[in-house]
């Protein structure tokens, strides 16, 4: 807010807002698109298609050069993570957008398991 | 002679002709008196009613005066707090762009949006403030923020860009006028249509065509609507109509005030109407540059794309026109400024990815292979290292959440033992 003058003013907020951005699209679900999924931009021959909207071919950009997730994709843009993720399941189903799921936890190998194979070769063996 | 002298008869009648003169003498000269009165009073007549239509002229003027002030001023208000709603709301949206509350935040937004738009268009016809000072913007995002404040935005679609920037004072009316254009679009057109927005370049500067495909206008309609939007500017909230119809007397009066041309008089190839906004030269500037992650990012990322060839096509055409000294590879500069938290953005070295590209790289797929054969001994030695760095740093990571584990387990047992 400016003191004194006759324009009080907010500080401006955002010209585009992000439900324009999304194109009121809905959140894509947890499975389709978690904050751990991995993304890339889907090889191309050639030209970029026109059409898409700048948050969109920066969203392309940022996956250009490999798989992120899109927690870390989230991370290079102004935009709040869940209008990315719509962004990203758009671009996904518009086959601009590559999706991987996320590599499983490692699991601890069952001991159960290994005690087993210890004994068979202990009985076998020793 | 004298005889006739003599008779009585003739003095009554020289009598009466003299009585008779003398009445038609004084019958003229009343007559004459009336009719001064007459004039005179004609003249009384209608100078009292030109003070009166002056009266009544100016009893209304005050009237829409004070009515405009009051309104003005209220809607000054409304739109202080619909502003500060759309902060609060982006606010909230960042803060919680992980639930799915956002969805519900972004209805929200919308809903604010619209309220707002119809506090500024009232404003703008009581020759009001116009709202916040915007920065220089896109053609395109004037677009898609004009297109945010009306309703029905999803049947919005915008099918083409141009290069160019509108300047910071025009960018609000631009967006305000559009607004009102799209909400005539989508209102008189079926639920079910787009309606269609095309940017272009032309010699007098660039125009902004909205096509709906509605039913249109007849003759009547659309000669009144080129008259608000031309000569019969509305002053006021007055002669609205009713219901009132708000939309082409905003632009109207926005487009006198900023010089920008619109016309609705042709019709749209799907039958509706087909209004056209044109933004001479004087309103138009070079791409704004992104605000906040100038090419930090992208530009970088692009250079170190193994393909050399492809790489330069792929970027996109959207990359700011305005941008190039910016833009290109400038050698060895640690810092592209810093962001809006004060925090220096830095220049990434390598490409962001935590999986580099392999066999599906993203542009390289040729080089990608060959690039395999051929690994000198310092690649080798630089893949092993960053192996060994990933390793440790994944035990590192473990071992803290081991310990957390434990110091967890710990406090919570100590916790059951004192209670």
């Amino acid at each position: 807010m400016r003191a004194g003058g006759e324009d009080f003013e907010f500080e401006p907020a955002d010209l585009v807002r992000a439900y324009v951005i999304t194109k009121g699209r809905e959140l894509p679900d947890e499975q389709q698109l978690s904050l751990i999924t991995l993304v890339t931009a889907a090889p191309q021959d050639g030209r970029r298609p026109a059409r898409l909207t700048p948050e969109e071919q920066r969203l392309l950009d940022i996956c250009s050069a490999g798989y992120l997730s899109v927690a870390e994709v989230a991370g290079h843009t102004r935009l709040p993570l869940g209008v990315v993720r719509i962004v990203l399941a758009a671009l996904a189903e518009g086959g601009h957008l590559l999706t991987r799921p996320p590599v499983p936890r490692a699991r601890n190998a069952d001991k159960d398991l290994l005690e087993e194979v210890l004994n068979g070769l202990h009985r076998k063996f020793g | 002679m004298t005889k006739y002298t003599a008779n009585p008869l003739l003095w009554v009648l020289f009598l009466v002709l003299a009585a008779a003169v003398l009445v038609v003498v004084r019958q003229r000269k009343a007559a004459a008196a009336l009719r001064q009165e007459i004039s005179g009073l004609r003249e009384h007549y209608t100078d009292l009613e030109h003070h009166y239509t002056q009266s009544v002229a100016s009893a209304q003027e005050q009237a829409d005066e004070a009515t405009k002030t009051v309104l003005k001023s209220a809607m000054r208000t409304l739109q202080g707090l619909a502003a500060e709603q759309q902060l609060i709301l982006s606010r909230l949206q960042d803060k919680y762009g992980e639930s799915v509350i956002l969805q519900d935040l972004l209805e929200v937004d919308h809903t604010n949006s619209q309220f707002g738009r119809r506090a500024q268009s009232i404003a703008v016809l009581c020759g009001g403030w116009l709202g916040r000072h915007r920065d220089v913007a896109s053609v395109y995002d004037v677009v898609r923020s004009a297109q945010g404040r009306i309703r029905h935005y999803r049947r919005v679609e915008i099918l083409s860009q141009v290069d160019f920037g509108v300047s910071s004072r025009v960018v609000e009316p631009v967006a305000l006028a559009l607004a009102e254009l799209l909400d005539n679009a989508t209102s008189y057109s079926s639920p079910d249509t787009v309606v269609e927005i095309n940017i272009r370049t032309v010699p007098k500067g660039v125009v902004i065509v909205v096509d709906d495909a509605g039913v249109g206008m007849n003759d009547e309609e659309r000669a009144r609507a080129q008259r608000l939007l031309t000569t019969e500017r509305v002053s006021g909230v007055g002669g609205l109509g009713n219901p009132p119809q708000f939309g082409l007397a905003v632009i109207g009066v926005l487009s006198e005030r900023f010089g920008f041309e619109v016309s609705v008089d042709s019709a749209s190839p799907y039958g509706g109407v087909r209004s056209v906004l044109l933004l001479p030269h004087e309103l138009l500037t070079g791409m704004p540059e992104r605000r906040t992650q100038p090419p930090a990012a992208s530009a970088p990322v692009a250079e170190r794309v193994p393909a050399p060839a492809p790489a330069p096509l792929a970027r996109p055409a959207a990359q700011p026109a305005a941008l190039p000294a910016a833009a290109a590879p400038a050698p060895a500069v640690e810092s592209y400024g810093s962001t809006e938290d004060g925090l220096p953005i830095r220049r990434r070295k390598r490409p962001m990815a935590i999986v580099p590209p392999t066999e599906s790289a993203p542009y390289g797929a040729p080089a990608a292979p060959a690039a395999s054969a051929t690994r000198s001994g310092e690649q080798t030695a630089a893949i092993l290292g960053a192996f060994q760095r990933g390793t440790r740093s994944g035990r590192a990571i473990q071992r803290d959440d081991a310990n957390q584990t434990t110091s967890t387990r710990g406090a919570s047992s100590e916790g059951h033992e004192f209670s």
